[in-house]
């Protein structure tokens, strides 16, 4: 029968949008209600989450659990670390990416072809953990900030995405440069990189959000005073590390809920806040990436 | 124009003059970031060779003495590791059997949706979960899966009168929540590709159909569907080529000893040997680590290969 409306309409029939529009609904609640029930959480009464009366909005309004973690030293300094971490491994790693970038981007260049296939094979195969871990630490860099940022500074998918994108920068602009008597470096600052701002801030992003969502490196290179605040919100959430007053009253367990929860809500506010403003980026580089390297 | 013509090689001294001239500062540029490269992706991979060396502490990466393929007999034999690789492929095909079509409907689905500003709006929230941590991910699924205040046993209770279950502890929900999860992050990111791929179906293909008489459904049917095939494969052969490739960070989050049954998988076995095992036993576990680095770069190659005899296109 609806086959025969959908004939009537011919260009779509209400089954076929009704069901279009419900999936859409399903998928937009299900990126949102997990975030929800968290914020949820973290906003109650220790009191309303043991009695089970939390689910998507606060009850018994309350910064009870946002009073601990900001009273907790250490949630402090692994969010400073993991600032550290961000804006230092972001800016070192575009620079090396863009001053590597370049010169592979000229394919007259020789040995260009040799070490792009250096690049790309190391895509496919790598040291496995082991082995880099013990060049890390035969380094002297395990227990050092330099853990964290140096081994991840240049990322082969963002290395191509770079690549492709200066490729695509018509020669004859730094042709005309050249004349003018500037050299490769002032081409590269002057010229390209003002015409490279989307491509930078698509991977300078892509880099930032490996570095703040980073904690297994954390784990197995650094002691806890340099630990990551994704590596301390794993331990608080595996039972690792107490936070706060868990010992203290009664209802610990629910204490600890909402501490959990506002752990997880802080340390995951710069991505959700940055994000809508940023997304285009994000999308640009997936489809440049997806071009073939 | 340009003075090196001639790319095999510069034969004349006056000419390598000039070429040396032109470039060198091209190849100063790249000089530190070359060596940065090589010194972390490549020493690494020769460190390769502590698989077939016995590892002494304090003697730098690559062992003291040759032993031969002796950590490769020990581990075929080690019960442990058998278990590891078979719980690697048996999760990784299941979740490539149930994630890979979904992106594919979703972004079919997505497609038909008129209204641009919610179409923006569902993308937009769609693309989000990628980009939020794996511990974030696995700490909200806690939240929610506990037995004693999660969200779900709570509802399960007030509904049916079930008892709670820890569902993260439990062997029997692990593959199925790895796969949910998955399924959460990357679905809407996966659908990228695929989006990209519809939007650039020549209009006149459904004008052909539509003048044939062709409803909408019909057209996804049988315009878009056979038209974004070609992508749909590439993208299916790369994911067959990374089957031994397991979200390893998220299995370890997820690991508990009551579940080890299902989620060990080679990653975290590697893992347990290197890091957490007594004794670090380095070389057997970069043993581990080598053999399943070797069969995934086999079925990337073969991938590869087959994508580019198949539909033309090679993805590397």
């Amino acid at each position: 029968m609806n086959r025969r409306r959908a004939f009537k309409i011919r260009d779509r029939g209400p089954i076929f949008t009704a069901v279009v529009y419900i999936v859409m609904f399903i998928v937009l609640l299900a990126c949102t209600l997990p975030f929800l029930y968290i914020i949820a959480m973290s906003f109650s009464s220790s009191d309303a989450i043991l009695k089970g009366k939390v689910s998507l909005f606060p009850v018994d309004f309350s910064v009870e659990a946002y009073r601990q973690i900001f009273a907790y030293p250490h949630f402090f300094r692994a969010y400073k670390n993991t600032i550290l971490y961000t804006v230092c491994g972001t800016a070192i790693s575009l620079v090396l990416m863009v001053l590597f970038a370049y010169p592979l981007s000229k394919t007259r260049l020789k040995g260009q072809k040799f070490v792009m296939k250096l690049v790309v094979f190391s895509m496919f195969f790598s040291g496995g953990m082991i082995p880099n871990y013990l060049l890390i630490s035969s380094l002297g860099l395990t227990g050092t900030v330099f853990a964290m940022i140096l081994p991840f500074a240049i990322n082969q998918f963002n290395l191509i995405i770079l690549v492709n994108f200066f490729k695509s920068i018509p020669e004859e602009l730094e042709e005309a440069a050249r004349i003018d008597g500037l050299n490769y470096f002032g081409i590269l600052i002057q010229i390209l990189l003002p015409l490279s701002t989307a491509a930078l801030a698509t991977i300078g992003l892509y880099t930032a959000v490996f570095f703040w969502n980073d904690w297994f490196y954390g784990l197995i290179y650094l002691n806890s005073e340099l630990f990551p605040v994704m590596l301390l919100l794993r331990n608080i959430v595996n039972g690792t590390t107490m936070v706060g007053e868990a010992g203290g009253v009664g209802d610990k367990a629910s204490v600890a809920i909402a501490v959990k929860s506002a752990v997880i809500l802080t340390s995951t506010l710069p991505i959700i806040l940055l994000y809508p403003f940023l997304q285009k980026y994000f999308v640009k580089g997936m489809l440049v990436g997806a071009v073939k390297g | 124009m340009k003075p090196n013509k001639n790319k095999g090689g510069i034969v004349s001294p006056s000419a390598r003059r000039r070429y040396i001239n032109n470039y060198w500062q091209l190849y100063a540029m790249m000089l530190v970031p070359l060596l940065y490269f090589l010194l972390f992706k490549y020493i690494p991979m020769f460190g390769n060779i502590l698989a077939f060396r016995r590892y002494k502490p304090l003697t730098g990466p690559f062992g003291v003495s040759w032993v031969g393929f002796r950590y490769f007999q020990m581990f075929l034999k080690d019960e442990g590791f058998i278990r590891a690789f078979y719980n690697t492929l048996t999760l990784s095909s299941m979740n490539l059997v149930i994630n890979f079509p979904v992106p594919i409907i979703f972004a079919l689905l997505l497609n038909e949706v008129q209204n641009l500003k919610f179409k923006k709006l569902v993308q937009t929230f769609s693309y989000m979960p990628r980009f939020i941590s794996t511990v974030v991910v696995i700490s909200i699924l806690t939240e929610l899966l506990s037995p004693s205040s999660g969200v779900l046993n709570r509802l399960l209770q007030d509904a049916f009168g079930l008892e709670p279950i820890y569902y993260m502890n439990e062997p029997d929900y692990f593959r199925a929540l790895y796969i949910i999860t998955d399924m959460w992050q990357y679905t809407g990111w996966s659908a990228i590709v695929y989006l990209a791929a519809i939007t650039g179906i020549n209009a006149e293909l459904f004008e052909a159909a539509r003048i044939d008489g062709a409803n909408r459904r019909q057209q996804v049917f049988y315009v878009t569907i056979p038209t974004i095939m070609p992508t749909v494969m590439v993208m299916f052969i790369l994911k067959v080529g990374h089957l031994l490739s397991l979200g390893f960070e998220k299995v370890l989050l997820m690991y508990t000893p009551a579940n080890s049954s299902v989620s060990d998988i080679i990653d975290t076995y590697v893992y347990r040997m290197g890091f957490q095992s007594s004794a670090n036993q380095y070389s057997y576990a970069t043993a581990i680590g080598l053999f399943s680095g070797l069969i995934g770069l086999i079925l990337v190659s073969s991938a590869n290969y087959l994508s580019r005899r198949l539909t033309g296109e090679s993805v590397y």
